[in-house]
């Protein structure tokens, strides 16, 4: 938060640096996301040797990649809100909404499914850019009035549905969605070299996504001031960054991503319907959360949330074929967001004290506390 | 007097008058039968209680997302306790009270000791407490729990005032004083106000956290109570619909993300102004998706008015880090 601006950029040029290098200043076992991708390899491993049926291709490993791929978008949504200090806690039903216009685009206007999803990332971007607006016009905090659009939203759009449709949902489907659905990198050849048939195409979606947030955010001026302005909103504003209109960038891209989220869900589920992105609140943040990326902004990970959602999918594809109940997971996934979180506090205290000279630039500073000076 | 009448709770005060008196004429007066008016105070204590549990950890600057998590927890575990292992139904209450308790107490813990932000220690705690709750009531309805209690839950003075509507007056009123009146509570809502200001002045921010967080819990064990007493069985559903409205009642009311505010009054008017919505949804048998849109479009068109008024009040500039202040406080 009151980090110098300086010291933010320095983060947001190292944040294409690959993470197995970190950089100077910093000790390698101090890099939060090495530890969870170790973390990740060796839960897998771990499940794997439990239950062999952890590694088959088609029943496990493709779904599980769906849903990592699906849930860091949603991370990513989140992601670009908090860059610039702000959440987004409609990231569902902004999902909701922008599927419900597909929907309609389908139903009545018989589009094809590209289009129809053009449509929805439309229809995503002004609702995330109106729910930025009104933060930059009326300075009211992100929360309440994402908060507040959560709850319009809720309200509207089954209302919608039952006015549009029979049995809320959309039933009328583009050719080409289905295919999309079980298609994986198999059914993609170049000459005789065919893909993997584990990793779904629809992994495609999150690639490119990550490929453009990463590209926004490490090496554009764009990317650069929002990280800025979430760093500190007043030195961005002296520096001469229209502050407010990057906020109602940081919402509109915010939304768009939901939407893409939501059309992977879906894809995947094979029917739009009302309470699409109705789960995506708790993952949303626990993506990029775990991964690094400060709740205070002025940092992001893009590789952060990528490996933070395969951590949160993977254990609960794991449990779940331990035979542990769906419902129970929940126990441990709070668990390990908290333990994950404290460890991690503890790390940068340690790499503090065994680093003299310089806090430590890839993990986040510790969060500021209540009576702390600002 | 006139500082009263231009405070929000006044605003809130009319709007609810008017809400009032026009359900009442657009019901034909049945709104003013003994029995309406028993089922409309019915269906608010529970909001006012959960209203008051997220107020008083916003005013210390902090939020908490385990309110309907923590309720529906110490419910189940009150109902469980009760029909499975045939403890007395005071005891009952009272574990299922100080369970709430205890783990609003730890959140508290929790935020101070590990310095995490409150927003996720409170996410996490809601993702435990939720599959604790499935792990004690699983897909079934707990409801063989004495009839003594359902009786309670159902009693009213002279028919129409429910003695857990009374009850959660009664909440409402010891939190005010306690605010208001005592020592911690002046403590509490001055680290809420000023962290840095409340510690030069050799108040504990820390344990004023915890004592905010403690004091969530404890108010929501007493909403687990009436929601067991008045409901007619607990399920793993409870409490699953009361985040968004715990949020709703204090902000209409008046009270600051960033803490610091006491508007315990304003909490209460403002859940029955969404009661309220509710009831003219039932009068004019409208899907029940209304309510929400009409409480967010309300929560929304709230906290923009009421940014308006301290706008005209101080000039600021346009931007002036709207969620600094916030991100301070929420961590």
């Amino acid at each position: 938060m009151s980090a110098p601006v300086s010291e933010t950029a320095t983060q947001a040029l190292q944040e294409d640096a690959p993470v197995e290098k970190p950089p100077r200043g910093t000790p390698w076992w101090a890099n939060q996301r090495i530890g969870l991708l170790l973390l990740v390899v060796l839960l897998g491993a771990l499940f794997g040797v439990l239950r062999p049926a952890f590694f088959n291709q088609q029943l496990v490993i493709f779904p599980l990649l769906r849903d990592i791929a699906m849930f860091t978008v949603v991370g990513l949504a989140q992601l670009c809100v908090l860059s610039i200090g702000h959440m987004n806690l409609a990231v569902g039903r902004m999902a909701a909404f922008s599927m419900m216009i597909t929907g309609i685009s389908y139903d009545l206007f018989h589009l094809t499914l590209y289009s129809g999803l053009l449509v929805g990332l439309v229809a995503g971007t002004a609702i995330g850019a109106l729910a930025g607006w009104v933060i930059a016009r009326t300075g009211v905090n992100s929360f309440v009035v994402t908060l507040a659009l959560d709850f319009l939203l809720l309200g509207m759009i089954p209302l919608v549905y039952t006015s549009l449709t029979d049995n809320a949902a959309f039933v009328v489907k583009p050719p080409g969605m289905r295919e999309l659905r079980n298609y994986s990198l198999a059914d993609v050849c170049v000459g005789n070299v065919c893909g993997s048939p584990a990793v779904p195409q629809l992994a495609l979606f999150a690639v490119v996504a990550m490929v453009v947030v990463g590209w926004i955010y490490s090496r554009t001026r764009l990317g650069r001031e929002l990280l800025m302005t979430g760093s500190s909103v007043r030195a961005a504003e002296l520096s001469g960054i229209p502050t407010a209109r990057r906020v109602i960038t940081a919402h509109a891209m915010s939304g768009c991503l939901a939407a893409l989220a939501g059309f992977m869900l879906a894809v995947s589920t094979g029917s739009i319907k009302a309470t699409i992105g109705e789960e995506f609140m708790l993952p949303s943040f626990l993506g990029p959360i775990l991964g690094g990326t400060l709740l205070a902004g002025g940092f992001v990970s893009i590789w952060g949330t990528l490996i933070g959602t395969a951590l949160t999918s993977v254990i609960r594809k794991g449990l779940d074929l331990l035979g542990v109940g769906l419902e129970s997971l929940n126990i441990y996934l709070g668990l390990i967001l908290l333990v994950a979180l404290s460890t991690d506090r503890v790390r940068t205290l340690l790499s503090d004290r065994s680093v003299l000279g310089g806090p430590p630039l890839t993990s986040p500073p510790p969060p500021k506390r209540e009576g702390e000076p600002r | 007097m006139t500082r009263f009448a231009r405070s929000t709770e006044m605003t809130l005060l009319v709007i609810g008058i008017v809400f009032f008196i026009g359900l009442v004429i657009a019901s034909g007066g049945d709104l003013l039968a003994a029995n309406s008016s028993r089922v409309l105070l019915q269906f608010l204590a529970v909001p006012i209680l959960i209203g008051l549990a997220q107020m008083v950890v916003l005013a210390v600057g902090q939020l908490n997302l385990a309110v309907g998590a923590i309720g529906g927890f110490a419910a189940a575990a009150m109902g469980v306790l009760m029909a499975d292992h045939g403890v007395p139904v005071p005891l009952a209450l009272l574990i299922g009270f100080l369970l709430a308790g205890v783990v609003g107490l730890l959140n508290g813990v929790l935020v101070v000791l590990t310095r995490i932000n409150g927003f996720i220690v409170t996410l996490a705690t809601m993702t435990i407490l939720l599959g604790v709750q499935y792990r004690l009531v699983g897909t079934r309805t707990v409801d063989a729990y004495p009839q003594g209690l359902k009786t309670f839950g159902a009693a009213a003075i002279f028919g129409v005032v429910p003695w857990i509507f009374v009850v959660a007056l009664i909440v409402a009123g010891l939190l005010a004083v306690l605010l208001k009146r005592t020592v911690p509570g002046r403590q509490l809502l001055a680290s809420g106000g000023n962290p840095i200001a409340a510690r030069l002045s050799g108040i504990s921010n820390d344990r004023s956290v915890i004592v905010a967080h403690a004091l969530s819990g404890a108010i929501l064990g007493v909403a687990a109570i009436l929601t067991v007493a008045s409901s007619p069985g607990v399920n793993k559903s409870i409490g699953g619909d009361w985040l968004l409205p715990s949020f709703a009642a204090p902000i209409i009311g008046g009270a600051l993300l960033t803490g610091g505010s006491a508007v315990v009054l304003g909490t209460v008017l403002a859940a029955f102004i969404v009661r309220f919505v509710d009831t003219a949804r039932a009068e004019f048998s409208l899907e029940p998706s209304w309510v929400n849109f009409v409480v967010g479009a309300v929560v929304l068109g709230s906290v923009v008015l009421g940014q308006v008024r301290t706008r005209r009040q101080d000039r600021r500039s346009v931007v002036k880090s709207p969620d600094a202040a916030v991100a301070g406080g929420v961590s």
